[in-house]
C-alpha cells in the first residue's frame, strides 16, 4: 500500500480554488445568519402570538429537518415555481436560513438569562424598545452568547461542505474532482479533512481572540452608558 | 405547478422503508456512539498523559471537519488501509457513530462534573477495585444524569444520516431521490421527506426535553 501524495499536490490549483469557495460561502452565510437570527429572535420573544408563532414555526422546522433536504428543496424543487438559482446562491440561502434558526435561539437563551429587572427598569426610564434592546440588553447577551454562537458558525462553516451535493465548487466538491482525475481516494479525502480540520482550528483560535475583546468590552459598557 | 399528492401517495412505499432505514441507521449509529463515548470518557480519565492527549486530538478532529468528510474518509480510506473490506451501510454506521462518540463524550463529561467527590471516596473506602467503582457506580449515575441529552443526540444522528445517501446507502434521502427521479415529481417527494423527518426528530426532540423537564423537577 503506497501513498501518492504528490496526485494531491498537482491539482493544487483546484484544492485553492475550493477553500476559496468555502470561506466565502461561510463569510457571507454567517453574518446574514446572524442578521436572520437576531430579527427572528426579536420576533419570537415578542408578546404578540402573530409574530411569536410564525418565528416558533420556523425555528422548529429548521431545527428538526436535515440541511440536506432544504438544500434539495431549494434547488431542485423551486425551479417548478420558475425561481431557478444557482448552485451558489442557493448555498447562501440555505446556509443563512438554516443557521439563522440556531442563532435565534441561541440568541433567545442569553436574552432570557438577562434578568426581567434590567427589561423592568429599562421601561421605568421610558426608553424606546428599540434603544434598549441595542444599548442595554444586548450588550449584556455578548459572554453569554458568544461561545455558542461560535460552535454555530463553526458548524455552518463545515456543513458548507453539503454544497458539494449539488456541484459548487467548494472543498469537498474539489476533492471529488481531483479523485475523479486521478483516483487516489484516501489521500484526497484525508488531505481536504486536514484542511477542514485547519480552517477550524484558525477560526477557534479567532474568535477566541475576539471573545477576550469583546468581554474587556463588556466590563467597560456600564460606564459608556452612563 | 400544482402540487399533486393524490397521484405520489400511492408511490411513496419506498420512502416509509427509507425512514424506518433511517430510524435503524440512527439506532446503531446512536448505539455505537454511546459505546464510542463511553471508552472515550474512560481515556479522558485515564492516568497515561499520551492516552488523554490522544482523546483531545479526536474531539477537536471530529468537531473540526464535516461529518461528509468524515464519512468519505471513513468508506474511502477504510478498507485499503485496514485490509477489511465493508460494505457502504458498516462504513456508514461506524463513521456517523465515531462522529457522534465525541459529542457524546462532552456529554458524559458534563454528567461526570455533577457526581459528587463523596461517591468516589466512599467507594474508594469500601475497597472496590477501579473498574467496579466505573462500571458499578459512576458511570450509572452518570449515564441517568444525561439521559435527555442522549435522546438529543439521537436527533442529531438522525439529521447526519442523509449524507449516507452520498455513499449509496437507501436510507430516506437515497429513497426519495430515486423515487423523484422516477416519478419527475421533486416537490411533492421531497415535502413528504421533510415532513418525515420533521415528525422523526420533533417527537424526539419533544420526548427530551420532557425527560428533562421531568429530571429538573425531581432534582430540586
Amino acid at each position: 500500500m503506497t501513498f501518492d501524495f504528490m496526485a494531491v499536490w498537482n491539482n493544487r490549483d483546484i484544492l485553492i480554488e475550493g477553500i476559496l469557495n468555502t470561506l466565502l460561502i461561510s463569510v457571507i452565510a454567517i453574518p446574514v445568519g446572524i442578521c436572520i437570527g437576531v430579527f427572528v429572535c426579536l420576533l419570537r420573544i415578542s408578546k404578540a402570538r402573530l409574530l411569536r408563532w410564525p418565528a416558533i414555526a420556523y425555528i422548529e422546522v429548521m431545527r428538526n429537518i436535515p440541511l440536506l433536504i432544504l438544500i434539495f428543496m431549494v434547488f431542485y424543487a423551486l425551479p417548478f415555481y420558475g425561481v431557478r438559482l444557482s448552485g451558489l446562491t442557493t448555498g447562501f440561502i440555505c446556509l443563512s436560513i438554516y443557521g439563522g434558526a440556531y442563532f435565534a435561539e441561541v440568541f433567545r437563551g442569553g436574552v432570557e438569562a438577562v434578568s426581567q429587572g434590567q427589561f423592568d427598569a429599562a421601561k421605568a426610564l421610558g426608553l424606546k424598545y428599540g434603544f434598549y434592546m441595542r444599548r442595554v440588553i444586548f450588550p449584556q447577551l455578548y459572554s453569554y452568547v458568544f461561545p455558542p454562537a461560535t460552535n454555530i458558525a463553526l458548524t455552518m462553516i463545515k456543513e458548507s461542505s453539503l454544497l458539494s451535493m449539488i456541484t459548487v465548487a467548494e472543498l469537498t466538491y474539489a476533492a471529488h474532482e481531483i479523485n475523479g482525475r486521478t483516483f487516489t481516494p484516501v489521500e484526497t479525502f484525508t488531505t481536504i479533512a486536514l484542511i477542514y480540520w485547519g480552517i477550524s482550528i484558525v477560526f477557534l483560535k479567532l474568535t477566541a481572540i475576539l471573545q477576550s475583546r469583546i468581554e474587556v468590552e463588556h466590563i467597560r459598557i456600564p460606564i459608556a452608558i452612563r | 405547478m400544482d402540487l399533486q399528492f393524490i397521484e405520489i401517495i400511492p408511490k411513496t412505499g419506498p420512502l416509509f422503508w427509507g425512514a424506518l432505514y433511517t430510524i435503524f441507521v440512527g439506532l446503531l449509529a446512536c448505539g455505537l456512539g454511546i459505546a464510542v463515548g463511553t471508552a472515550l470518557l474512560l481515556m479522558r480519565n485515564s492516568r497515561f498523559w499520551l492516552v488523554r492527549k490522544f482523546v483531545g486530538i479526536y474531539g477537536s478532529f471530529i468537531r473540526g471537519t464535516p461529518a461528509l468528510v468524515q464519512i468519505l474518509v471513513f468508506y474511502y480510506a477504510l478498507a485499503p488501509l485496514s485490509g477489511i473490506n465493508v460494505g457502504p451501510l458498516t462504513a456508514g454506521v461506524m463513521a456517523v457513530g465515531f462522529n457522534s462518540g465525541a459529542y457524546v463524550a462532552e456529554i458524559l463529561r458534563g454528567g461526570l462534573t455533577r457526581i459528587p467527590k463523596g461517591q468516589w471516596e466512599a467507594a474508594e473506602a469500601l475497597g472496590l477495585a477501579r473498574h467496579k467503582i466505573w462500571f458499578k457506580i459512576i458511570l450509572p449515575q452518570v449515564f441517568n444524569s444525561v439521559i435527555p441529552l442522549l435522546v438529543n443526540e439521537f436527533t442529531m444522528v438522525i439529521k447526519i444520516t442523509p449524507l449516507l445517501s452520498t455513499i449509496t446507502v437507501v436510507e430516506l434521502t437515497r429513497a426519495s431521490q430515486m423515487l423523484y427521479n422516477e416519478t419527475f415529481r421533486p416537490v411533492e417527494v421531497l415535502l413528504l421527506a421533510a415532513l418525515i423527518y420533521f415528525v422523526i426528530c420533533f417527537s424526539v426532540s419533544q420526548y427530551g426535553e420532557y425527560l428533562q423537564r421531568r429530571s429538573m423537577k425531581y432534582r430540586l
